[in-house]
């Protein structure tokens, strides 16, 4: 039990096998296969959305253009598919492609400028939905490919198809902080940027490097929205913000960046999932949700701390 | 051409403060924008346009208190829905008189920031961490209780004040609404606050190094606890003009709409987001760059829908330009010395 408490994510578990039970008792609807879909499938997107900030945290930034990035390469996919006629393949790689592109000018303005990261993001999250809303006029893109859209409504049993993007994208993170080179660079920087430097690590392009990570992550989770809403809605990402910054935190990344835990972060969104999943089947005001999220932070965070407290580490 | 005056005039303009700086940089756009559309100046245009700043400048300020101690409050529109609901239910669903309503919305903004402020400290989280926490917490509460339904029966002298002005217009030039008289006597009270108070003076060595604070007999929990409630109370009374500006409370308003005007103007005026900086002057001139460059924008009719794009590339550029302009004179006077 003590090396179970002292795993940062153990709270998390808790919580969601509990909520699980509870859920199960009071709403016997939670268990059915199409609810179980439904709350995977809700978990896709979040995910991606959660590990683009994630990846910001382990370097000591953040970037709060995650969602309109993620917005306006919703539409740009979107709009290729459906005012230029590109086929699937060729609109989401180039719909990627722009995301990063995106990532690498919030990287490239927060090196070589030494504004605040924080400051050079909000300005160009505005920038990024001022031209998504220029594009399209705030009209989304309907007329989408049909296999795009079945791909994103598809299913194997309760499996959602859309859910392997999510799952591969973990393992490929995963073996990036832990193995590769640019990974466990950036995590040197974000835990003492001027040890790192010292060390022979560039900081200027550990830094950049994770814009553009964080720029893909958002991207793919903008490509997956669209296919899951079926449309190109502009509105995609505005509500990103909050749930970007909750599961890495409740997750147990630190702000000061080096620590990030991806398992943690997977179970924080699932945890998520749930509370937004059993507001629907129990029937309350969609208000509690955003109230629970930010009292679940508050809570998860006081816990991390005790833990630490406890164990030793601090 | 032989270049030595235009080399004093550019060191005129490059010398001097942050400050200075903006205002050039202000009186540029103004010149520039009154001259690509004559409705820039109109009364009705400076009228709307000075309304409007007088909110930001307020919002600005509820920021740049928690930036004075280096954290940051992202709750400050949270606070200002809820106090905004607040003032509606005070004055319309209890009818009390429009004093009481604002000093009852004041302390409730207040005891919000305090909350945040009392689990900065009790807890030793990141102040970002817990004011996005409180924030989801404080508009959601807000929104169950209200269910997000607007109040529009509020004291007609509540509105007519949103509207009124001071003294004779002149000309072209309109008379100073009142919001903006406002602003600025909140304005003064910082001023005075920060240059001329023991406990200003506390908030600013908090910020620039909270540590040595704490050696130097500074209570820095409590300081960090006072600067939340006042950010609270400053997002309320800015909850409070734009109510009377709208003369409506509704539950839309403000959110996550202040979370960028909050930043930049504390920022481009040249508070420090590191904390230990502040700049009262600069806030306002930052927020009326800010108001500038969207009336500006709106007046010449670019694209209401690529706004956003302008706004953002303009506010960079801005920032970019003073950073520069900064470098220079710092250049400037190493090479004098």
């Amino acid at each position: 039990m003590g090396a179970f408490f002292r795993l940062q994510w153990s709270g998390i578990l808790v919580g969601i096998i509990a909520g699980g039970i509870a859920l199960a008792l009071s709403a016997p609807a939670f268990l059915s296969e199409f609810n179980l879909f439904v709350l995977l499938r809700s978990i896709c997107v979040s995910l991606l959305v959660a590990y683009a900030q994630m990846v910001m945290l382990g370097v000591g930034q953040m970037n709060l253009s995650v969602g309109a990035l993620g917005g306006l390469v919703a539409v740009v996919t979107g709009g290729l598919m459906d005012a230029l006629g590109v086929p699937t393949l060729p609109a989401i790689m180039i719909g990627v492609a722009a995301g990063g592109a995106a990532g690498f000018v919030n990287g490239w303005l927060t090196v070589r400028t030494g504004i605040n990261g924080f400051i050079v993001t909000l300005a160009t999250a505005s920038a990024f939905a001022g031209i998504n809303l220029g594009i399209t006029k705030a009209v989304p893109f309907y007329n989408l490919p049909a296999d795009f859209v079945a791909f994103g409504n598809g299913r194997v049993g309760l499996f959602p198809l859309l859910l392997i993007v999510p799952l591969l994208v973990t393992v490929v993170l995963a073996l990036f902080f832990a193995r590769a080179v640019p990974g466990r660079h950036m995590l040197a920087v974000g835990g003492n940027a001027p040890a790192a430097q010292l060390s022979g690590v560039s900081v200027p392009r550990a830094i950049i490097s994770a814009h553009v990570l964080s720029g893909l992550l958002a991207a793919v989770a903008g490509v997956l929205a669209v296919a899951q809403l079926g449309s190109a809605q502009p509105t995609i990402g505005s509500d990103w913000l909050l749930i970007s910054f909750a599961a890495p935190i409740i997750g147990g990344a630190s702000l000061a960046g080096g620590a990030i835990s991806i398992v943690g972060t997977l179970l924080a969104v699932v945890l998520i999932g749930l509370i937004q999943n059993a507001m629907v089947l129990v029937k309350v005001d969609p208000y509690w949700v955003q109230f629970l999220l930010g009292a679940l932070i508050l809570a998860a965070v006081w816990f991390n701390r005790y833990r630490a407290i406890k164990v030793g580490e601090i | 051409m032989d270049p030595a005056p235009r080399r004093t005039l550019t060191s005129l303009l490059l010398r001097g403060s942050t400050q200075a700086g903006l205002f050039v940089i202000l009186v540029v756009l103004w010149v520039v924008f009154a001259n690509l559309a004559p409705g820039f100046l109109s009364k009705f245009n400076l009228n709307s346009l000075l309304r409007s700043v007088a909110v930001d400048i307020v919002v600005g300020f509820a920021q740049m208190v928690v930036l004075a101690t280096g954290g940051m409050n992202l709750s400050v529109g949270a606070i200002g829905v809820c106090a905004v609901m607040f003032s509606g239910y005070l004055m319309q669903v209890l009818g009390l008189p429009i004093p009481v309503a604002i000093a009852g919305t004041l302390a409730l903004g207040a005891l919000l920031g305090w909350l945040n402020g009392f689990a900065i400290v009790k807890t030793g989280v990141n102040s970002f961490v817990v004011t996005l926490a409180s924030a989801s917490l404080f508009s959601g509460g807000m929104l169950i209780l209200t269910k997000a339904v607007p109040l529009n029966g509020l004291p007609a002298e509540f509105g007519a004040f949103g509207k009124s002005a001071v003294g004779p217009a002149i000309g072209s030039m309109p008379a100073i609404p009142s919001l903006a008289v406002v602003a600025l006597a909140i304005g003064l009270g910082l001023y005075v606050l920060f240059k001329h108070s023991t406990l200003g003076r506390q908030i600013l060595a908090v910020g620039a190094n909270a540590r040595a604070a704490e050696m130097s007999g500074i209570p820095v929990d409590r300081t960090i606890v006072f600067v939340h409630a006042l950010s609270g109370a400053l997002a309320a009374a800015a909850a409070l003009m734009l109510t009377a500006r709208l003369a409506a409370a509704m539950p839309a308003v403000a959110g996550d709409d202040w979370l960028l005007p909050s930043f930049l103007a504390p920022v481009i005026g040249g508070t420090a987001l590191s904390g230990g900086i502040v700049s009262v002057v600069g806030t306002i001139l930052g927020a009326l760059l800010v108001s500038t460059i969207r009336s500006g924008l709106l007046v010449l009719e670019i694209g209401n829908f690529w706004l956003p794009l302008f706004l953002g590339a303009f506010l960079l550029a801005a920032i970019l330009v003073e950073r520069g302009r900064a470098a220079y004179v710092a250049r400037e006077q190493a090479r004098r010395a």
